[in-house]
Parts: C-alpha cells; structure tokens; sequence
C-alpha cells in the first residue's frame, strides 16, 4: 500500500474533499481547498523573496489560519524552517536565526517592516539532510537549541498519531499549544495528514477556562490534547456550569504530573473519553504512551508506558551502563520520530549518545532525557522527577519536583514551584510559591501542614508565598524558574536550581 | 500562660504572615511542621530577649523548648520567675 507523506496527503486531501473543514478559528471554518489557496499565496510571496530554495526561512507568527498555511507552504516547497517562540527576547530570537542560518523572515502579510527582525548575515550552516520543521527548546538554561527533524521523521509521527487517535475525516481535534511547540506534530500537522479538522484555541484566550469550554463543547472536538492545567481550567469553568464534554474521545494528558483531584475530576469532565498519559521530548517526540485507567494509584504517579512502535528505551545507571531489572536510572530514548543532534553543535555527545548497550549508533542516537524514572519488578516505569532537581539542603538530598508533586495534590493547589536558592547562612533553602484556586482560602498554615504530613524534614520549604497569579512559564509552557525567583524572591540571589554539580 | 497571646501574635506575623492568630493551636509543633527553623528559632530568641528582657543561658536553648506557642509561654514563665526570685 502506497503512504503518503504529510504534504502528500494534505494535498489529496484538498483536492478530493475541498469542503471538508480543515480548520475552525474564531467562529469560523476554513476548508481544506480554501487552506491550499492560502498556502499557494504563500508560496508566491517566499518566491518573491528571492530566497535560494535550498535555504531555511524563518516564520513568524502567532497562530492562525495565515500560520499554518506559511508552515504548508514550506512543506510543499520541502523547504527547511524554523519556528520559534514569539515570546523571545531580540537578543535570542536574532541568535536563533543566525544559528540556523535563516536569511528569510516571513511573517503574515501586511506585517510593517519595522516589525520584521532582518535575516542572518553569514552564511548557512549544512542542515541535515531532508530538514522540514526546526522547532526549538525553551531555553530555560540559556539559549534555545534548534531541533532539526527530518520530513521523514515527522511523516512516521504523523503516520503514527493519526491511527492511534482518530484523526480522520469527521474528528475536530483541539490545538491548545502554540503553533512552535511540538505538540502541534500530534494536534495540527498529523490531524491535516489525516483529514480531520483543527480547532484552534486562541492563544490570548488560553488561560480563560470558560471560553476554553465553550469552543470544546461547540465545535464537538473529539481529540484534546494539553498540559494538565488546561483540564483543570476546564473543569473548573464545567463544574460552575454543571456541564460535561461527552463529545471528546480522546483526551492526550502531557508534559507534567497530573494532580489527585484533577484525575478524580476527569471521568465526570469527559465521561466517553480514553485518556492518555503521553510522555516525549521535543528532541525525540512522543516516545511513550499510557492509558490511563480508573484503577491507576490516585496521587502516584503515573507509569511512563510503552514505548510507541519503533521505539527503543533504556534505563541508564550513574555510571552510563544500560541495566535490566528493577532500579533508578536515567532514562534513555531512541524514537523513529528524532532529530539526529542540535543543530550547529559538534559537542552534544552528553544529550545524543552512542547506543549504551552495543556502543553503536547505527539505527541513530540515543537522547538522554535526564529524567530520572524508576522500573520495578513487573518492567513498569514510573518518573523519579529530573536529574537536575536534586539538590542538598542542609546535608540532605532533596527532589524539589518531588515536593512540587506533593503540593500539586492539595485540592486548593493550581500550580506550585519550588526554587533551591542559596542562603548564606544555611547553605541552600527551599523556597515555594503556590497559586491557589480562585476563591479559596489557602494560606500557608495550611500549606505547612500539608507538607509537614508528607515530606521529611529536610525537604520541608521555608519560605511560602501564596499567590492568585498565574505563575510565569516559558514558551514551552514549562515554570520559568527565573523569573518566579525574580519575582518573588529578591533579585539579588540567583536561583540554584538549574545548576549541576 | 499569660504571654501566650503575645507570642502567637509575633510567631503568626514573622512566620506565617497571611495567617488570622486564631487559627494557630498553642499547642502545634512549630519546628516539626516547618514554620520555624532553627534560624527562625534564633529570631524568636532574640524577640523573647528584648521584649520581655530575660536573658536565655545556652542551656535553656534546646529546640524543645520552643516546640508549640504553649512551650515557648511556658519557659519564659519561669525565666521571668527564676530572676526576680534571686533579687
């Protein structure tokens, strides 16, 4: 049987059922012949640019029908191109396109020209060959890395994503991520591979749970995919209504631990819908998978999965010798779906390693993700929290992301963080900053005590602040622990968090 | 158990600052829930010798007596009792 690459099947797609909705955005649907018009004109004007078509473009632009059709135009153009966060500073976003050696910039058109940041002067890195998307890391340590993934690499996803969740004409599929993270290979890109139609959320609206029920509920989405706190956001505005989503099929939870009260609310949320528990980086994609069941242990975590088809996964000892059993390790992935490296870096053999078991890297690298996770005795993996989030307080080891776990169980805890930062007396102290639900009375008596029931002493934090705010998060969606420090803490002190030692 | 009172009021408005008094038991262990460690200890010693004026000899600075509101009430009862006794 003949597959179809992803611009192969959008195309067929466009021009066999050009009616069909390919898109819903605000109130309104683009079918699928309208979104190839769009993306022809796109293709005119990156033609007009002058541009070398063996050259990476770099697109901006916040998501939208005009977003997605610049990212099909490059497709079909099987052109490389970067998509970063709209959310970086000048200084990283200049660095990234001098990385990847984009001397194109294209934004929506009529954007004004003061807004259009210039192109990368120098010449262009070798890409690795059949580059498509170039998505970034969130940079929380420094400057974002490029990930370059190869079109196969993406079709074999996209192959994958739209067989497992229903992504076939008829299914309205939730983009919730914006349009540079890589949860849009699941939610946008395998979904137009498939023929299904995708709702996007608007961005400026993502943290309104009413709008975010209203657009689910109307548009009878049938696959949602999104961080645990778009569920709760959900279920909050859902209990205040006393309405459910029996539309939704599927429901992929990703990129955090899920909190007790959040799982116990999810049944009654979306009582027809198999729930995943989907683990990946942007560097290898979805690697794992886990359906979720009733029975799954309320407030542990939950087991990691199987790996996808094609997957291999290892747990890696300290001293980087693969072992079988039960025990802590790193976990180590190799997927179908990766990128081979950074781009631009010869020096990444710590994150992109031979394969630990024959020391070859025939079938490609493998990532070392730097979550630590546990296996026991039955092979099931279970997440320790990450390498990096260890640190010593007082003489004693403490997993910061184990006390954040601890935390985010508390049924008037929305977000919690806690930040190791120095203290020139004790060494390092723990500090925690929670957002509670709105309305509820928490303080950190409360708080305290829900700790002081549950962790040893030495993990026990310091200083509490509650707030009502949303915590600050980076383009990936990840807690920005610097700037929380920032502004939370005084800005004098570094944080701490992100150093290995 | 007359500076009770008095004591919750600083312990609640150092530690524990978006907290009513009220809503501290007298008798909650304060080191093992975490609101005061042994810095925090340090700065309720310090509180107890200016405001009440009684001077903590090394040996009366076992983290035990500082557990709960009601301890720390009851060593400055007989610190304020042991001077004015030797006058």
């Amino acid at each position: 049987m003949r597959t179809y690459s992803l611009v192969e099947a959008f195309l067929r797609h466009a021009r066999e059922r050009p009616l069909a909705p390919a898109l819903v955005w605000r109130e309104e649907e683009l079918g699928y012949g309208d979104l190839l018009r769009r993306a022809d004109s796109v293709r005119a004007r990156l033609k007009a640019m002058d541009a070398p078509s063996n050259e990476p473009v770099c697109l901006l632009a916040a998501k939208s029908p005009e977003a997605v059709a610049m990212v099909l135009a490059c497709l079909m153009e099987r052109r490389a191109f970067l998509i970063p966060s709209l959310d970086l500073g000048a200084r990283a976003l200049r660095g990234l396109i001098d990385l990847s050696g984009c001397r194109a910039v294209l934004t929506p058109e009529g954007t004004p020209r003061n807004r259009v940041p210039a192109g990368a002067g120098g010449a262009v890195p070798p890409l690795p060959e059949d580059t498509s998307f170039m998505l970034t890391t969130s940079g929380s340590t420094g400057m974002p890395k490029v990930v370059p993934l190869s079109a196969g690499a993406v079709d074999r996803f996209t192959r994958w994503a739209g067989g497992r969740f229903d992504l076939g004409p008829g299914s309205r599929v939730l983009s919730y991520a914006p349009l540079h993270f890589d949860l849009c290979l699941l939610d946008v890109w395998a979904t137009l591979a498939h023929g299904g139609c995708v709702v996007l959320a608007d961005p400026g609206l993502a943290a309104r749970g009413d709008y975010l029920l209203d657009l689910v509920a109307r548009w009878e989405v049938s696959t949602v995919q999104a961080v645990p706190m778009f569920y709760r956001l959900v279920a909050e505005a859902a209990d205040t209504k006393r309405q459910s989503l029996p539309g939704v099929r599927h429901a992929i939870l990703t990129g955090d631990s899920v909190p007790g009260p959040l799982q116990r609310r999810i049944p009654d949320l979306l009582p027809n819908a198999r729930l995943y528990n989907v683990y990946g980086c942007t560097e290898t994609n979805d690697s794992l998978i886990h359906e979720i069941e009733s029975e799954d242990g309320l407030g542990a975590p939950f087991p990691l999965g199987s790996p996808l088809p094609g997957v291999t996964v290892a747990v890696v000892d300290s001293e980087g010798r693969p072992f079988r059993g039960s025990g802590i390790g790193e976990l180590w992935v190799r997927t179908p779906f990766q990128t081979l490296g950074y781009l631009g870096r010869a020096n990444d053999r710590t994150v992109f390693a031979d394969d630990p078991g024959s020391g070859g890297r025939n079938s490609g690298p493998f990532f070392r993700t730097g979550d630590l996770v546990r296996r026991d005795e039955t092979g099931r993996i279970t997440l320790e929290g990450r390498g990096d989030f260890h640190v010593k307080v007082r003489g004693v080891r403490v997993n910061t992301q184990e006390v954040e776990h601890v935390l985010l169980h508390h049924p008037d805890v929305v977000e919690a963080v806690v930040l190791a930062r120095r203290d020139l007396v004790a060494g390092r102290l723990l500090h925690l900053v929670v957002r509670r639900t709105p309305g509820s009375e928490l303080n950190s008596l409360v708080l305290r005590r829900h700790c002081a029931a549950r962790l040893p002493r030495a993990a026990l934090p310091s200083t509490v602040r509650i707030t009502d705010d949303a915590l600050p998060r980076t383009s990936t969606g990840k807690p920005d622990r610097e700037r929380i420090a920032r502004v939370y803490f005084e800005p004098d002190r570094p944080n701490e968090q992100g150093e290995q030692t | 158990m007359r500076h009770a009172e008095t004591i919750r009021e600083f312990v609640v408005t150092e530690f524990l600052p978006d907290v009513s008094a009220g809503e501290l038991e007298m008798d909650l262990d304060l080191l093992e829930s975490g609101i005061v460690d042994s810095l925090g200890l340090l700065k309720v010693i310090a509180w107890l010798e200016e405001r009440y004026d009684v001077v903590a000899e090394n040996e009366d600075l076992t983290p035990e007596r500082f557990r709960s509101i009601a301890s720390i009430a009851e060593f400055l009862e007989q610190a304020n009792r042991s001077p004015s006794e030797a006058e």
